[in-house]
C-alpha cells in the first residue's frame, strides 16, 4: 500500500512510518508532499491536518494510529507518550526521553532525506521499544 | 532557540465561548509556546519549522472544536515592528528567568533533599522557558548559572 505524508519528517511522522511498516503494512511505500492540499489519490495520508490519521483530541498521529489499529504490546504505550511529548510538548505525560528523541530526529533530519531518515530512524524506534518493553 | 525573526507565523482564530475547556486548553498552548498576543484572536510567533508546525496543529484543533482558524506567515513592512515584537517577547521571557532567580534566592536555607528537588524542578522550568526564548533574553545564562551553582553546592556537600 502507498502512504503519504508531509515532507521533512520529524518525530511523529518517522514514528508513524516505523509503526506502519512494522505493525500495519510491511509492504508500505511512502511518498512525501510539499503541499498537503495536493495529495495523490492512491495513497493513505497520515499526519496531515484534516485527515483521519492526524492529531485528534490533543493526541499525536502516532497515538491515533495505535488506537485505531488496536495495537498493544509491551512498551508501545510508553513509546506513544514519548512521541507525544517530543511532538506536542504539552506535558500531558512525563516522558523524560522526549527532548532527546526530538534532538536526535531533528539532527538526523538535517543530514538525511526523508527516505533515509525513515529507514535509519526505524532502528532507533526498534531500540526504544525494546528498552521500554524490558523496563515494564 | 535561534530564530530568524524577520518572518512571523500568525494564528488567527475564533472559538465558540462555550464549552470553556477548549478555550482554556488553547490559551495554555499559546502561553507554553510563548506566542505574542497581538489582538483578540490573533497571536504571533517567530516563524520556524517548529513554530509553524505547532501553530498548524493548533489551528486544526480549533476547527475540530467548531472554531475558525487560519495560519499565516507574515513579514512586517517596517523593521521597527519586528524589534517591537521581539522586545515584547524578550521582556516576558526575561520575567520568567527573573522568577527562577527569585526562587533560588528565596530558598537559601534548604535541606539536602529539598535542594535536590528544587534543582530538578528549576532545571525543568529553565528548559521550558528556553523553548520559548526566541529572542535571547539576557537573563538566561545568569539563571542557568545560578541553578547549576545550587546543584554544584549540592554535589560538594554530598562528596
Amino acid at each position: 500500500m502507498k502512504w503519504v505524508t508531509r515532507e521533512h519528517c520529524h518525530v511523529d511522522r518517522t514514528a508513524c512510518a516505523w509503526l506502519i511498516r512494522r505493525s500495519i503494512d510491511p509492504e508500505a511505500e511512502f511518498v512525501f508532499v510539499a503541499d498537503p492540499s495536493q495529495l495523490p489519490s492512491d495513497a493513505t495520508p497520515f499526519d496531515i491536518t484534516g485527515q483521519p490519521f492526524s492529531h485528534h483530541d490533543g493526541a499525536s498521529t502516532f497515538e491515533v494510529m495505535v488506537r485505531h489499529h488496536n495495537l498493544a504490546e509491551p512498551g508501545l504505550e510508553a513509546l506513544g507518550e514519548i512521541v507525544h511529548e517530543a511532538d506536542i510538548e504539552d506535558e500531558r505525560y512525563d516522558a523524560p526521553e522526549a527532548p532527546g528523541l526530538d534532538a536526535i530526529i531533528r539532527g538526523m533530519g538535517r543530514l538525511l532525506d526523508d527516505d533515509d531518515l525513515l529507514r535509519l530512524s526505524a532502528t532507533l524506534y526498534d531500540g526504544l521499544l525494546a528498552h521500554l518493553a524490558a523496563r515494564n | 532557540m535561534v530564530t530568524d525573526s524577520s518572518e512571523w507565523v500568525f494564528l488567527l482564530h475564533r472559538l465558540p465561548r462555550e464549552p470553556s475547556a477548549p478555550r482554556i486548553a488553547l490559551w495554555r498552548a499559546i502561553r507554553r509556546l510563548g506566542a505574542l498576543l497581538l489582538a483578540d484572536g490573533l497571536v504571533a510567533l517567530p516563524a520556524s519549522a517548529r513554530t509553524i508546525e505547532h501553530v498548524e496543529w493548533l489551528a486544526a484543533g480549533i476547527e475540530e472544536q467548531g472554531g475558525v482558524a487560519s495560519v499565516w506567515v507574515a513579514r512586517p513592512t517596517a523593521g521597527a515592528t519586528t524589534r517591537l515584537l521581539a522586545e515584547q517577547g524578550r521582556a516576558s521571557v526575561e520575567d520568567e528567568y527573573r522568577g527562577v532567580m527569585r526562587e533560588v534566592e528565596a530558598n537559601a536555607e534548604l535541606s539536602e533533599v529539598e535542594r535536590r528537588r528544587l534543582v530538578r524542578r528549576l532545571r525543568a522550568e529553565l528548559r521550558r522557558i528556553g523553548s520559548r526564548d526566541y529572542f535571547h533574553a539576557p537573563g538566561a545564562s545568569a539563571a542557568r548559572d545560578r541553578v547549576e551553582q545550587l546543584a554544584m553546592a549540592m554535589a560538594e556537600t554530598t562528596a
